[in-house]
This record gives C-alpha cells, structure tokens and sequence, in this order.
C-alpha cells in the first residue's frame, strides 16, 4: 500500500512539473500547486486553451488517450490529484 | 442595417447547402457532357442564384463598397454588372473545382508563386521532416491547391473543414474521380484532435485550413479590421499553430487572366505565446493576415466567394467564446 501511496505522489508531482512547463509557469514551483487546488476557474486559472495544451502534453508524455467526452475530461482535468488518478488507471489499463 | 440581420443564418448552414445542390447539378453534367456544353447551364444557375438571392447580393455590394473605399479605386465599386461578375466568377470556379477533382487540371497550367521554396519543404516533408500548417482562403479557389499534390507522388495533405457537409463532400469528389484528399472534420478542437494533429504533423503529413471563416460550433473568434471595417476571423487555425508549434504558410489561389497563380508564403516560422499574452498576440497574427487577405482582394476583386455577411454589426461581434479563450494569469 506504502508503495502505490509514494507513486502516486510521485505523479502528481510530475504532473505539476508538466503543468508548469507546458504553460510557462515559470514563477511557480511543483510543490506550489496543492494537489486538490482546482486548475481551473478561480483555482489556477487556466482556461481551456491551456487545457487542450496540457491535455496535448499529458497524452504525449504518459502515452494516455484522453477521448472526447466533454464531462469526463472536464472531472479528469479538475485538480491535480484527479489527473493523477486518470493517467495511473490508464497506465494500469495499457499495462494490463 | 436592417432588422433582417439577427436572423441572418450562419454561413455554415445557408450557403454550403445551396452550393452543394448546385455542384451536384454541375458535377452530373460535367461527367456527362463537358464542360462547354455546360457553361450556359451555368450561366442559368448562376443567374438564378443572383436573381433569388438577394442577401448574397447585397453582402457581394457590401465587400466591394468596402474594397473601393479601402483601397482608393472608384473603379471597383459595386455596380449590377460587377455583382454578376462576381456570382460568376464563383460559378467559373465551381466549374475549374470540378475538373481539379478529376485530375484534368494538370499543375503545368498553373503558376507558382513561392518565393520561399515551400514545395520543396513539402515534398521533403514526405521523406522525414515535420510537417507544417497552410491556411487557406475563400479568396479565390482553394481546390486549385491540389494541383500541388501533383508535385511529388503523393504530398500528405490533410484538409480540416468545419461542416458537417462533409460526407457529402466525400461522396461528390468521388463521384467527380478524386480520391485521394484526405479531409477531417473539426467541429470542435478537443484534446484527442489535438493528438492526431500533432502525430500527423510529426509523420510529416501537411494540415490545410481556411482561415476567413468562423466555424458555427466553435465560438473562439477575434475582430480584426479587414477593409477598413472590423470583421471576426476564427482563432482556430492560430490557436492549431501554437498548441502544435507548428510554422504557418498563407496559400492563395487566383485566377488572373484565366489562368491560376498559386501564393504560397511563410508566415509564422515559430509561433509561441506567453498565456498573457496569448489573446493579444493572435489578434495581431490575424490583423497581419487579414492585411494581406485584403491585398490579395486587389489581384482578383471579384473572386472573394464568402457571399455571407462578412462584417457584423457591432452588437453582433460580442457574441460569447472570446472570453472563454481569455487567458488569465495564473495564481502565484
């Protein structure tokens, strides 16, 4: 369990990375981003052309498909403890 | 502007269907007949379109009102004969559209204007480059460009188109004999889009979009002068550039004196923005290229096929989409 805990911080913390260099956030670091800070709206503030790059980004850098369902995307995309969660299932799912 | 306007349909959904029927009609008796049998035909539904069509004709007065203004030549303002002119001249280009579909529109009559060796990027492209974006226009006729695909054996050229009139396109080209144009539709830009996009671009295949019309779904729009009076352009085709790092060509086609030039011309070598200043930064891409756009215009005056309103009244221009691509800063 210990395990699967320390990855999955790992990804988020990659995922944060990811996010700051995709977007030139150059004035943050990867532990400014609190994981369940939403990254939208009044969070960080992105917008959706930030996401269509980043969602480019994560696809490219996780070998993930993210399809084209509105609401799934909008969930998966919310914080970066959920996006997280999305690309380990994924991951787990390509593995299998 | 009268009251008629709020309920002016979207160009998506008023012209593509008439222009379909027509190109059928045309197509049919293309096949059957060619081409100089059909060029009275021609005069007949062109006529008829200018007749009946009077929204189309007064969007055709208007940009050519704005053109003499714009440019200074009183010689090209609007009078009745240069409106047919331009119904024809549309007309004329539906039937050259045809005949580069089945491949009797041979490169060689067409001449090349490409200062900047962009054939050869492309050609080259095929054996292991990147590929890059080219940006079309109703200015003109964008189906001549295919003759490009005459260049090397096969240029991989992807065309992105917005209706969903597609599927009927595909059927009426290969009714017509072509089969090789690859088009993909793009209703929407999501994240999976955005991925074959970029797989494409990186096998080297080329991506073809106009640039002068604003999708009906897609609301990301910008209001940037063009003639003198200020008109929305889609965002799409730059947002496409910078997500994709991609460089940017204008390409151009018009028929001068009979005969076709094809522009191709760089445009943006390395697009990337700073979120803040994303907004302000394809604002000014588009004004460029509306800028040439409107020198293109010069050339071939009667040749602009976008017989929807093109300039809005301004009440019209806050419509919603440009704040959603609003970046805003991000939190420190």
């Amino acid at each position: 369990m210990e395990h699967v805990a320390v990855t999955r911080e790992a990804l988020e913390r990659d995922i944060a990375q990811l996010i700051i260099d995709t977007l030139n956030l150059e004035h943050l670091t990867a532990t400014d981003i609190p994981v369940d800070q939403p990254l939208f709206g009044d969070g960080l503030g992105l917008d959706s052309v930030d996401a269509l790059e980043l969602a480019l980004a994560l696809q490219k850098n996780y070998a993930v498909r993210i399809e084209s369902d509105v609401k799934d995307a909008r969930r998966h995309f919310a914080t970066i403890a959920s996006l997280a969660a999305f690309v380990g299932t994924q991951r787990a799912a390509c593995a299998d | 502007m009268n009251e008629g306007d709020a309920r002016v349909p979207h160009w998506a959904r008023q012209r593509e269907r008439g222009s379909f029927a027509l190109m059928k009609l045309t197509a049919f008796g293309l096949r059957r007949l060619g081409r100089r049998p059909m060029t009275p035909v021609l005069y007949l539904i062109v006529l008829y379109f200018f007749v009946f069509g009077r929204r189309a004709r007064r969007n055709v007065r208007q940009y050519q009102d704005y053109l003499a203004a714009w440019s200074g030549r009183r010689e090209l303002r609007p009078r009745l004969r240069s409106v047919f002119g331009q119904f024809m001249a549309f007309g004329d280009s539906l039937l050259d559209r045809l005949e580069v579909w089945r491949g009797s529109l041979p490169l060689s009559e067409v001449q090349l204007h490409d200062p900047s060796g962009m054939c050869a990027r492309l050609l080259k492209s095929a054996h292991g480059g990147r590929g890059e974006i080219l940006i079309g226009t109703h200015l003109g006729n964008l189906d001549v460009c295919r003759a490009l695909a005459e260049l090397g054996e096969q240029v991989p050229l992807n065309v992105l188109v917005h209706t969903k009139h597609v599927a009927h396109f595909n059927r009426l080209q290969n009714a017509a004999g072509d089969h090789q144009l690859r088009l993909l539709q793009v209703s929407e830009m999501d994240a999976a889009l955005m991925l074959e996009l970029s797989q494409r671009l990186d096998q080297g295949e080329w991506l073809a979009i106009a640039g002068d019309r604003v999708p009906l779904h897609d609301g990301r729009r910008v209001a940037v002068d063009f003639l003198g009076h200020p008109a929305q352009f889609p965002q799409g085709p730059w947002l496409l550039a910078g997500l994709l790092r991609c460089p940017v060509n204008l390409m151009c086609c018009l028929k001068i004196d009979g005969r076709y030039q094809i522009h191709l011309e760089p445009f943006i070598d390395a697009p990337e923005w700073e979120r803040s200043q994303r907004e302000a930064l394809i604002k000014s891409w588009v004004q460029r290229y509306a800028n040439r756009l409107a020198q293109w215009c010069l050339l071939a005056p009667q040749q602009w096929f976008n017989f929807h309103a093109y300039w809005q009244s301004s009440d019209l221009s806050q419509s919603s989409g440009e704040t959603d691509a609003h970046p805003r800063r991000a939190a420190p």
